[in-house]
């Protein structure tokens, strides 16, 4: 047994799905069809609410997490890194708002700007730079503008979130931009982080860039939709069950309701494209709790800090979660006297 | 871009034979992902099924099937390779998984948000909706007006001019525990984006026959409309059950 364990494990595999994972899987998919439509679980209150909740989150955000695949594809296979590297012709005081803004032009997500930010500071760009480049561009992109105006659209603060949430997602990344300040990247980066091209392993040489366009698109859009099924899930479950005694009382206390509304972001993971999905149905929430939730959980969630560790020296994922979350908590409470 | 591999021996020109590609088991699996949600889409937009999403946000839907076909035709076309690394068996059902979803719209029968929710959702006020006071001051009055009236003081007052007016509201049933014999409440999901941001409508609907609606049935109410404060009671005049509308929720 241990001989057949050691290659999988060289491989970095875990068991290898054989015929009989497939039947298995393909078997409970059909056995659940038939308990769904035979059963009609539907009938029992609490499994409905439960399911038209995580049915209709999923349904709304899921485009949005392939429109956030399709772009981070297209920026990973046709958009050169000596693009990112003009990043670098700004005078020094505008590196950090440059790079903040340039999330704008390069929609990438919250996983895809973390190996973008180390190629950068491999390449020589200012540190603290492409770190910010890192924090802001899964807030400030396009995709992530538009989702959050489709979320919130119709009510009244609208505009207090998509434009909060542009604003303080740029300040908070400068914020952690110039905390990090002169620090080279060796002091940043791991000395030997993993430089393994999955899709260029499997592909096995230099291969086209449409195959690998919808390589990226796939994988990013397989590796981000379990986050939001997860996020779904939880969501629909705190709709569900938890009384609402308990989420309006949460919510009148603004101190407490951004606090628990950042945590519940990093809890969560989900992917900036399709976040605003689940604040907007936080409905007891106020703005400045629901800004906490989206400008904080696109920098710091439970996936972000594992990929920050595998690719950061130690001590880097603290600065960026203690920074990120006291910037964000600060402009959000700003926000919460502000407007209300 | 061929996929042949030349190599030049002086004047000769030798082809060597193209690199066999193999099916990727991760891209397969990939791509039949894909295609689940890509059908799922399709059918949320032939079948016009409405349970999860409301009017506002119907284009979401045609455009998520056609670009999710396109990347199923696309992962699937890139999913031959020449060096195709094995499925790890806990990635396989993590992909299962996320065709649950699927499963579950397309095998359960049609439903929607019901009274179990009703208590649980947030009045229509606390959501911050705009609702311009002079759109129920005047014209018909709809279980969206008399929502919308919630949001700020104007609009209860121009709600409150309204008193001793006909309406006719259609909802479905909600009987609480306290709620005396010869009442109801008349409830409607407002949604605006999502039905997981749904908020309720409802009104109190007084001179009901004890026990001849139950729970969830869907019913139009003819009446005279009371606001009282944030409370809103119509005073029934005729009751008839209908159908489900085909348009569950109303959209602001």
């Amino acid at each position: 047994m241990a001989q057949i364990a050691e290659p999988r494990r060289i491989a970095g595999l875990r068991r290898p799905a054989d015929r009989r994972t497939v039947v298995a899987v393909g078997g409970t998919l059909v056995a659940l069809a038939l308990v769904v439509s035979v059963g009609d679980p539907g009938r029992i209150a609490w499994v409905r609410t439960f399911f038209v909740i995580f049915g209709s989150l999923l349904i709304q955000a899921l485009p949005f997490v392939l429109l956030g695949a399709l772009a981070a594809a297209l920026v990973e296979v046709f958009v050169p890194i000596g693009v990112f590297e003009k990043l670098g012709d700004f005078p020094r005081p505008l590196q950090l708002p440059a790079a903040a803004l340039a999330g704008l032009a390069f929609p990438i997500c919250e996983c895809g700007s973390v190996p973008v930010a180390r190629r950068l500071m491999q390449r020589g760009l200012m540190p603290s730079a492409a770190v910010t480049f890192m924090l802001a561009a899964p807030v400030l992109n396009p995709v992530v503008i538009a989702s959050t105006f489709v979320a919130f659209r119709g009510r009244t603060t609208l505009w207090t979130m998509v434009g909060g949430r542009f604003l303080l997602g740029m300040l908070v990344a400068i914020a952690v931009g110039w905390v990090i300040g002169n620090r080279s990247k060796d002091d940043l980066l791991k000395p030997n982080p993993e430089e393994v091209d999955e899709h260029l392993l499997e592909l096995g040489r230099p291969e086209a860039r449409w195959r690998r366009f919808f390589v990226h698109l796939g994988n990013d859009f397989l590796f981000m939709g379990r986050y939001l099924l997860l996020g779904a899930t939880i969501a629909a479950a705190i709709q569900t069950f938890l009384p609402t005694s308990l989420l309006t009382g949460l919510a009148e206390r603004q101190v407490i309701s951004i606090l628990a509304m950042m945590a519940l972001a990093a809890a969560l993971s989900l992917c900036s494209e399709s976040d605003a999905f689940v604040a907007a149905s936080f409905v007891q929430f106020g703005p400045s709790a629901m800004l906490g939730f989206l400008v904080f959980g696109p920098m710091v969630d439970l996936k972000l800090v594992s990929l920050y560790a595998g690719t950061f020296r130690r001590g880097f994922a603290r600065t960026v979660v203690l920074v990120a979350a006291a910037a964000t908590f600060v402009g959000a409470l700003w926000v919460g006297v502000a407007f209300g | 871009m061929s996929d042949a591999v030349v190599a030049r021996t002086g004047t000769a020109v030798v082809a060597e034979s193209r690199p066999r590609r193999r099916w990727s088991p991760g891209g397969l699996a990939g791509a039949l992902v894909l295609a689940s949600w890509a059908g799922l889409f399709w059918f949320l937009w032939i079948s016009g099924r409405e349970a999860f999403y409301p009017t506002r946000t119907d284009w979401v839907v045609p455009i998520a099937a056609v670009l999710l076909t396109a990347a199923t035709v696309g992962r699937l076309a890139s999913a031959r390779v020449v060096a195709p690394k094995p499925l790890a068996a806990r990635e396989l059902w993590i992909m299962g998984l996320m065709v649950v979803p699927v499963v579950l719209v397309l095998f359960a029968p049609v439903t929607t948000l019901g009274t179990f929710s009703a208590g649980k959702r947030a009045g229509f006020s606390g959501v911050g909706f705009a609702a311009p006071a002079g759109d129920i001051g005047s014209g018909e009055l709809t279980l969206i007006d008399v929502a919308a009236a919630e949001t700020s003081p104007e609009g209860e007052r121009a709600l409150a001019k309204r008193a001793g007016e006909s309406v006719s509201f259609v909802g479905f049933v909600s009987i609480r525990d306290d709620t005396p014999a010869d009442e109801f409440l008349l409830a409607r999901y407002v949604v605006t984006c999502c039905v997981a941001d749904a908020t309720i409508a409802e009104v109190r609907v007084v001179n009901v026959t004890p026990g001849q609606f139950a729970n969830e049935d869907w019913v139009q109410v003819t009446g005279t409309i009371f606001p009282i404060g944030r409370e809103v009671i119509v005073d029934a005049s005729d009751i008839a059950q209908v159908e489900r509308p085909d348009h569950p929720y109303l959209t602001p």
